[in-house]
Order: structure tokens, then sequence, then C-alpha cells
């Protein structure tokens, strides 16, 4: 690791601690992530061998961060540890929202510019689903921007959360509230790739109004601020929702009109939004499909 | 999280259609440099050095899940394209065959205890320099383990195919699996992409079990986009050859391949090919003989030292 000086702490990533250093020989720049998988008498333990391979394969797309390389050195206790090397990106879409919003010059995102992101996410998540993998843990300070290029990638995929069909059980602690599916809200133990797709709703959302479309501060609030907007969701919605082990009684409340939640938004986008925020998971469009939706028309793919 | 040859990127059922491009358009970073390719064409001892890792291999191979020795001779392949190996110090050769085995193993998740390598072979390396060598081929290989082989072709290529019945398909499928896994050892399949030698395999086994279904199964296979023509007539030619080959070879029974598994046939092949490649005459053989005591004996130096 002497090849690296580390420049200032980053974030809390998935896997530990986050830096972003400098390689002392090339002085290009990186975000250093430690984790915490230990090499034992075995050597590389197999988990992380599967893992971080499938980390590298993943980060072949231009819309995931890069995996430049993988480190090893050895820790305080003689053991050693493995440090994955990123591409550094200067911000993420957390701090590039805000910086639209509280400043001296407040401003909408340009709306070709919200187009092009949206359509990054969705290329970047129809990637991840193409190999496996679910993020899980989509949100603003999840994507990193080159407000240069205007470029977005997916960024901390976490580890350990890969998985085949078919679809295990998980743990519920994961995805970031605001973002959070309702049926992960509700103690679905079944995930889909539609988790994701619910949070890149979100996101749109977010970025048409500059602020979190579902702020909630608790499950119970999450679930009433979706309610609140989309109506509470029936069983002739979503076959099963009552079924789900977190259902309770829940105020009825009728459907909002979504257009007026993103007044910024024109009718494709406005549709395309409600199709991510489908209640059925079944029903909400996938990324795939997301790419070819109509909102994307005026937007010049050849560039990506 | 687990990692399968026929499946290597582990797709979700609705997305299943989206792996086929991934698939072709990433097979090339799985295979060995170009240089590689003439290399080993052009020197002996790189040729033999990979004759030798396979045939040892095959040893320790035996009683483990077939895919492994598969997955480890793409990984040594690799490392050996990207890396000089050092010249007289034959135990490199033992320590890149265990630590690919060990690598291969723990992405299959298969267990491999390397005491396992330790009880057979009076040449011994500690657990240390083996993890070592697995480190320093992951950084050559830069950690892409999911080497994309051509198991996840066959099923594609066989749904182009008219074939319908199950039992035809598995068929087709076992055959075309046992003629990747005897190609292994042959260098001149190496500069194959995964997917040709697949196709290749697939209609060699069309050739010889159905063969009236061969013409439309090499139509419908000839018509997809994603093969060059020229490379596939070539590959299957090249296999055709193999297959003839083992004719002549009567102590070595194809028929009752079904029930062996691929890891004997890579052995039957090691010994097969020395026998029958007009290269290797009595003598070289003799030679190699001598090399691989040399092997231990040097690795017993190493030990005693």
């Amino acid at each position: 690791m002497e090849k690296y000086e580390k420049l200032e702490k980053v974030g809390e990533g998935t896997y530990g601690k986050v830096y972003k250093a400098k390689d002392k020989e090339s002085g290009e720049v990186v975000a250093l992530k430690k984790t915490r998988l230990e090499m034992d008498e075995e050597g590389v333990p197999p988990t992380a061998l599967r893992e971080v391979s499938l980390l590298q394969m993943l980060s072949q797309s231009l819309y995931v961060v890069r995996l430049l390389c993988v480190e090893h050195s050895l820790n305080k206790h003689g053991k050693p540890l493995l440090y994955l090397v990123f591409e550094y990106l200067e911000t993420d879409l957390k701090k590039f929202i805000d910086s639209h919003r509280k400043c001296a010059n407040p401003r909408p995102l340009p709306p070709s510019l919200v187009q092009s992101f949206l359509y990054q996410l969705c290329k970047g998540v129809a990637h991840c689903h193409s190999h496996g993998v679910l993020h899980r843990d989509l949100k603003p300070q999840n994507l990193l921007v080159d407000k240069d290029r205007g470029i977005l990638k997916i960024a901390d995929l976490g580890l350990g959360r890969a998985f085949t069909v078919p679809l295990k059980s998980y743990t519920h602690e994961i995805v970031t509230l605001w973002y959070r599916a309702p049926e992960v809200l509700l103690g679905s133990t079944h995930y889909s790739t539609a988790v994701d797709i619910w949070s890149v709703g979100c996101i749109f959302a977010e970025m048409a109004r500059r602020q979190a479309l579902f702020p909630g501060d608790s499950e119970f609030q999450q679930l009433l601020h979706i309610f609140r907007l989309l109506g509470t969701p029936t069983e002739k919605q979503w076959g099963g929702v009552t079924t789900l082990r977190d259902w309770h009684a829940y105020p009825q409340w009728e459907p909002q009109n979504l257009a007026r939640a993103v007044p910024s938004l024109g009718p494709d986008g406005v549709d395309l939004l409600s199709k991510m925020l489908k209640y059925d998971p079944a029903e909400r469009i996938s990324a795939k499909a997301a790419l070819d939706h109509p909102y994307f028309d005026s937007l010049d793919k050849s560039q990506f | 999280m687990e990692f399968e040859l026929e499946d290597p990127l582990t797709s979700f059922q609705d997305h299943q259609s989206d792996t086929v491009p991934i698939l072709f358009t990433s097979e090339s970073d799985h295979m060995p440099s170009q240089n590689f390719l003439i290399s080993l064409k052009t020197s002996d001892s790189l040729a033999s050095f990979r004759r030798e890792a396979i045939s040892y291999m095959s040893q320790f191979a035996r009683n483990l899940d077939p895919f492994v020795p598969l997955l480890a001779v793409n990984y040594m392949d690799r490392f050996i394209s990207k890396q000089e190996i050092p010249q007289g110090k034959p135990w490199v050769l033992r320590l890149l065959v265990v630590s690919c085995l060990s690598l291969a193993a723990k992405m299959k998740n298969t267990p491999l205890s390397l005491s396992d390598f330790m009880r057979e072979e009076d040449c011994i390396f500690d657990a240390q320099a083996i993890n070592k060598m697995e480190l320093l081929i992951l950084d050559a290989l830069e950690w892409r383990m999911r080497s994309i082989t051509p198991f996840p072709f066959l099923q594609f290529f066989l749904s182009l195919s008219k074939f319908q019945d199950p039992t035809l398909i598995q068929a087709l499928k076992r055959r075309a699996s046992e003629l990747i896994i005897h190609a292994l050892n042959e260098i001149k399949l190496l500069e194959y992409k995964p997917s040709i030698i697949g196709a290749s395999a697939l209609l060699s086994a069309s050739h010889e079990l159905f063969t009236l279904q061969f013409t439309s199964f090499k139509a419908s296979i000839l018509s997809c986009e994603y093969v060059n023509k020229e490379n596939l007539m070539k590959c299957f030619n090249m296999l055709q050859g193999m297959v003839a080959m083992e004719g002549y070879d009567s102590s070595f029974d194809y028929a009752v391949s079904s029930t062996s598994s691929p890891l004997s046939l890579l052995d039957c092949h090691c010994t097969k090919w020395e026998c029958n490649n007009s290269t290797v005459g009595p003598e070289k053989i003799d030679m190699k003989r001598r090399k691989l005591n040399g092997v231990c004996y040097q690795i017993s130096q190493i030990q005693h030292s």
C-alpha cells in the first residue's frame, strides 16, 4: 500500500472505509476501499474471490465505477488485507443536486441532463441485472458524477449481494429508507430486480424536483409518504400485498396526480416514472425496457 | 454468488436474452494472448511445459468436479501468456498447477484441501508458497476469474437448432462437452474463441450422432450473426481430425465415455496424445520422464535444504 498516498477519508462504504488516494508513481487519484476480507491459511477466501471477480466483471461497463486493481497488504496483526482500488470521481449525484438548490443561484437541473443521467443509470442497472446482481442500495450518494463530461456511474456495489436464480430470502436492513421499495418496507422476503427500479424512480423524481420524493424518517413514515402520493395499495392493484409480513390497516388514501409532484417533467417523463413506481414488483418496468421508453426518444443515444 | 461454467453471468431468468451478446463480446477477455499462441507453436519448451502441466494437473484432478481442471487450464494459459516462466526451475510448474487448481476449486466452491497435494506427492510446498502464487496469478489475470468457456454457448447454439427431443439434446451436449475437454490439450485449438469451439464441438457431435440433421444444424449455426464462418469451419475440421485420430486408438474407447468423468477423459487424452502425436517420439517421452524425475529431485532438494 506504500504505492498510494492517502489524501483524505471520503466515506464509509459498504466494505469499510474509503479514502481518496494518489498513486505515488503515476499521480493518478483513486478511491481506495479497505475491505474486511482477511486472508487466512487458505489464502484468498473463496467468497472474496468470487465476489471480487464479479465486481471486476461488472466494472467493465462505462456506467459502473471502474475497479482498477486489487491490492493486498498486511494489517497491524500481520494478516493480509484486500484493498479495492476504484477510479475516483469528484462528486456524487446528491452533491450535484444540492449544488443546484442550496446556493446563491438556485436553478433546476437542465431537463436534457436529467434525461441523460437517468438513461445512464438505467444502462448501469440493466448491466448489473443482466449479470445477476442487485444493487439494493441505489441512492444519489452512490451515484458518482463527472460534471464536465456529463457522466454518471453506479458505485458501492456491495460484496455479498449478488445471488443467483432462484431468488433466496435476504435480510431486510439494506436500502436507505427514502429509496426503499414498498415490498421491502412491508417485509417481503423475496427481493427481485424491481427493488432497484423503485430506487431509480425515486432518484428520477429527485433530479426533477431537487428534493427527495419520499423523505420518510422511519419505515412506517416511509410507507405513509408513499401511500399519500400513490394511494394506499389494494389487493386488486397488488395481489398478496395484505398478506405481507408487516402489512397493517393503513389509512385509505386515493392516488394523487403524479405529474403535480414532478412539475418539471413532461408527459413521457411522468409516464416512465409511474411505470417505475408501480406497486406490484412484477408490473414494475425493467431497466432494459426503460431504455426503450419514449421519454428517451429525444436523447441522442449514439453517444452511449 | 456462485460461479457456474454454463452460466458465468449468473443472470436472472428474465434477463437471459441479454446475456448472449455479453458472452460473445467478453469471451476474448478470457483467452490467452495472441503472442502466447505464437510462442506455443514456435517454442518446444513452452509447448512441452504446457503439456507437462496438464498431465500433472490430471493426476490431482481425478476426484474433483470435472470443471475445476478445465478452469485451471484456462487460468494457467492466461497466466503464462502474461508472465515469463523462469527457465530451469521445474518446481515452478508444480506450484503453478497446484495454485491454478486451488483457485479454480475456490471459484467452483469445491472443497480442495491443499494437503491433498501434499499427501500424494513427496514434493511439498508450504501453504504460504501456494497463497503467494495464487496472488501472483490473480494480479496477472486482474482478478478476472469468471472465465467464459465454450460451455455457456452450447445451450445457445442448441436453441438455434431444430432439435426438440430432450434426450437427443442431452446426448449432443454430452458428446460436445467431451470433445471440448479432449481439445484442452490441443494447442491448435487455443486460438479459437470459446464460442467457436463450442459450436464446432456441437457440430462434430451432431455429425457423429445425428448425421441426418447435421446439414440443417450447420446452416443454422452458420447463419448466427456472432459466428465467424471461416473460423468455425477451420475449427470444426480440426476437431474432426481429432475425432478421426481417436479412431486409431483402440485402447481408448469413446463409447464408454458417458460414464467416465471428463477428468478421466482428460487424463486419457494426455496419455493418448503422447503416444499418437508423431512429433513426440519415444526419445522425447524418455526425455520428459527424465525431466519429471528431475523436478521431484529439485523440489526434494529444496525441502531438505
